[in-house]
C-alpha cells in the first residue's frame, strides 16, 4: 500500500470514529495501533483548558523550580541539616582556597619561566676552586731591543720594588745615582742567584745581550723573561711565573665601569637551565679583560654568552703603589630564571 | 532506584505545596492529564470531564493540608477525590451512585488511564503543525477540508500531517512501554 493510500485509509477510519460509525476491524499492525490512539484522542482535552484551570487555581502556569537552591526558589521549603550545611560550607571554602592557591602558583610559575640574568659579580673565589696543577705567580718581561736573544745567566736580586731594571750590557758606565738592579719578586723567594746576570731560561750563552725588551729577555717592562712588567717569567707584572697580580696585599681590586648583562641562550631558557658561570681572566692595566677562560662551565650556550658579554666590560684597573697593574680575577655570571 | 527518587521528589513537592500553595503548580503539571483521563473515561462529554477535572483540583488544593504521606502516590489520592466528585455528580442526577474503581491496581493506578494520560502529555511534544491538525481534527472535530482551508496546505498535506502525527505518537507510546 502506498503512503497516499495509507493517509486516505487512516483518515477514512478517523472520520468514521468521529462520526460514531463502525470502523474496519480487519486492520492490523501500524494502522490498527493508530486507530487505537485515535479512539483515545477523541477525549483529548481542549488545548487551553489546562492553562485556564491553572489560572482558576491561582497557581503559575509554568511551575517554578521547587528543589532547593542556594538563594533561589525553593529555599526554605526543606529541612536544613546543620551537618550538611557545615560540610557544604567547608567544601566550598576548600574549593575556593584551592582555586586561589592554584592562581598564585600559576603566576609564580609563569614568572619562573621568564629568563633573565640577575647580575655579574666580580669576586675572588680561587680559594674555592681546585688547585691548579702548576703554581702561578707574577711575572715580568725584559730586553733591550738587541738583535740577539738574552743570554743565559742568574737572576738579579729580588725586591718588592724596582729602581733599576737588570741589564747585561751597561750603557751608562758612570751613573750619577747608582742602585742595584732588581726584579719585583718577594724577597722571601729563594732561588740560586750566583754568577753573571741573565735569563735562566735562555739557551744562549754568548755574546752578552739584553734581548729585545726593556730588561732582560723579549718582554716589555723592566723584568726578566718574555712577560710584561718588572717580574720574572712570561706573565704580567711582578713576581715569578706566568700570572698577574692577585687582589690584596697592596693590590686594589679592579672596579667595573661598564658591565652589561649577558643574554640568556635559547637552549638554556627552553630547558629552564640556570646556575653560575665562573670566568677567569686578567684585567690589564688598560682596564680590559684579557686571557679569558671558563673556570666553571654551565653549558647550554651560557658559557659563550658569558664570555661574549664580559669581553665587552671595561674596568678601572687595579692599582699597586698607585700604578695600574694587571690582576687575575674570577667573575661570576649568575644566570637565573625568575 | 528511579522509582525511589520519583517518590522522594513527589513527597518533597507535596511538602512544599503544603507550605506554599503556589508550589502546587508542579503537582498539577504532573497529574492533570491523569485526572482528566480518569474522569473522561467515566463520563459522557468533554465538557463534563473538564468541569469535574476542575472540581477535583480545586478540592485537592483546598484539602492539601489534610494529605498525609503513607507511601501511596499523590495521583491515587487525586483519583479518590475524582471518584467522589463523579459519584456526587451522579447522585445529584440520580443516575448512578458508585463509581467503578475495579480497574485500579494496588498502587491506585488504572493502566488504561495511565496510557491515555501519557498520550495526552505526548501531544505537547509534537511539531506545531502536527499538533494543530490533531487538536482541530479530534477536539474541534473539523474535517480535513476545513482544516486545509484554515492552514492553507492541501488536503493531502493535512492528511499527511495527521498520519505523521499518529505515527509519531505510536512510536513514542511504544518506546515508553518498552
Amino acid at each position: 500500500m502506498s503512503n497516499i493510500s495509507l493517509y486516505d485509509e487512516l483518515d477514512r477510519e478517523v472520520e468514521s470514529l468521529l462520526n460514531g460509525r463502525a470502523t474496519n476491524s480487519s486492520h492490523s499492525g501500524e494502522l490498527a495501533d493508530m486507530l487505537r490512539i485515535a479512539r483515545d484522542l477523541r477525549h483529548l482535552p481542549r488545548p487551553d483548558f489546562k492553562a485556564q484551570l491553572a489560572a482558576d487555581l491561582r497557581i503559575p502556569s509554568t511551575p517554578e523550580a521547587v528543589l532547593p537552591t542556594l538563594f533561589g526558589g525553593g529555599y526554605g521549603n526543606y529541612p536544613i541539616h546543620s551537618t550538611n550545611f557545615i560540610a557544604s560550607f567547608a567544601l566550598h571554602v576548600a574549593a575556593i582556597a584551592l582555586i586561589a592557591w592554584s592562581s598564585v602558583w600559576l603566576v609564580q610559575s609563569r614568572t619562573l619561566l621568564t629568563p633573565s640574568v640577575e647580575t655579574a659579580v666580580l669576586t675572588e673565589i680561587s680559594p674555592y676552586l681546585p688547585p691548579a696543577p702548576t703554581t702561578a705567580g707574577g711575572g715580568g718581561g725584559g730586553g733591550n731591543r738587541d738583535k740577539f736573544a738574552a743570554t743565559q745567566g742568574a737572576l738579579p736580586k729580588f725586591s718588592r720594588s724596582q729602581i733599576v731594571p737588570p741589564t747585561l750590557i751597561v750603557r751608562n758606565e758612570d751613573p750619577k745615582l747608582s742602585a742595584d738592579p732588581t726584579v719585583v719578586v718577594p724577597p722571601e723567594v729563594r732561588l740560586p742567584q750566583v754568577g753573571p746576570l741573565g735569563d735562566p731560561m735562555s739557551r744562549i750563552t754568548g755574546p752578552l745581550s739584553n734581548g729585545s725588551g726593556g730588561g732582560i729577555g723579549s718582554g716589555t717592562g723592566g723584568g726578566v723573561g718574555s712577560g710584561r712588567g718588572p717580574g720574572v717569567g712570561p706573565g704580567w707584572g711582578g713576581g715569578i711565573g706566568g700570572g698577574a697580580y692577585r687582589v690584596g696585599g697592596g693590590v686594589s681590586a679592579p672596579r667595573a665601569l661598564y658591565n652589561p648583562d649577558p643574554q640568556y641562550s635559547d637552549e638554556a631558557r627552553k630547558a629552564k637551565h640556570q646556575g653560575i658561570v665562573v670566568l677567569w681572566c686578567v684585567i690589564g692595566p688598560d682596564g680590559r679583560p684579557h686571557e679569558m677562560r671558563v673556570a666553571r662551565s654551565l653549558g647550554m650556550g651560557l658559557d659563550e654568552k658569558a664570555l661574549e658579554a664580559v669581553r665587552t666590560w671595561r674596568f678601572e684597573p687595579a692599582l699597586k703603589d698607585g700604578r695600574p697593574v694587571a690582576v687575575q680575577v674570577n667573575i661570576e655570571v649568575n644566570f637565573r630564571l625568575y | 532506584m528511579r522509582a525511589l527518587l520519583t517518590e522522594v521528589n513527589e513527597r518533597l513537592l507535596i511538602e512544599a505545596a503544603q507550605q506554599d500553595r503556589s508550589r502546587f503548580a508542579e503537582l498539577y503539571e504532573q497529574n492533570f492529564e491523569r485526572v482528566y483521563a480518569f474522569i473522561v473515561r467515566r463520563v459522557s462529554t468533554r465538557e463534563l470531564a473538564e468541569d469535574l477535572t476542575s472540581e477535583v483540583f480545586h478540592h485537592a488544593l483546598a484539602k492539601l493540608d489534610t494529605f498525609e504521606w503513607r507511601g501511596v502516590p499523590f495521583a491515587a489520592w487525586l483519583y479518590r477525590i475524582a471518584a467522589n466528585v463523579i459519584a456526587d455528580r451522579w447522585s445529584r442526577a440520580s443516575t448512578q451512585h458508585e463509581v467503578p474503581t475495579d480497574s485500579l491496581n494496588e498502587q491506585g493506578f488504572d493502566d488504561d488511564t495511565e496510557r491515555r494520560a501519557m498520550l495526552f502529555q505526548l501531544i505537547d511534544s509534537l511539531p506545531d503543525d502536527q499538533r494543530t491538525v490533531i487538536f482541530q481534527r479530534f477536539v474541534e472535530q473539523r474535517s480535513i477540508a476545513e482544516i486545509a482551508r484554515g492552514m492553507q496546505p492541501s488536503e493531502g498535506a493535512v492528511k499527511q500531517l495527521q498520519f505523521r502525527a499518529m505515527q509519531s505518537l505510536r512510536a513514542r507510546v511504544r518506546s515508553k512501554h518498552v
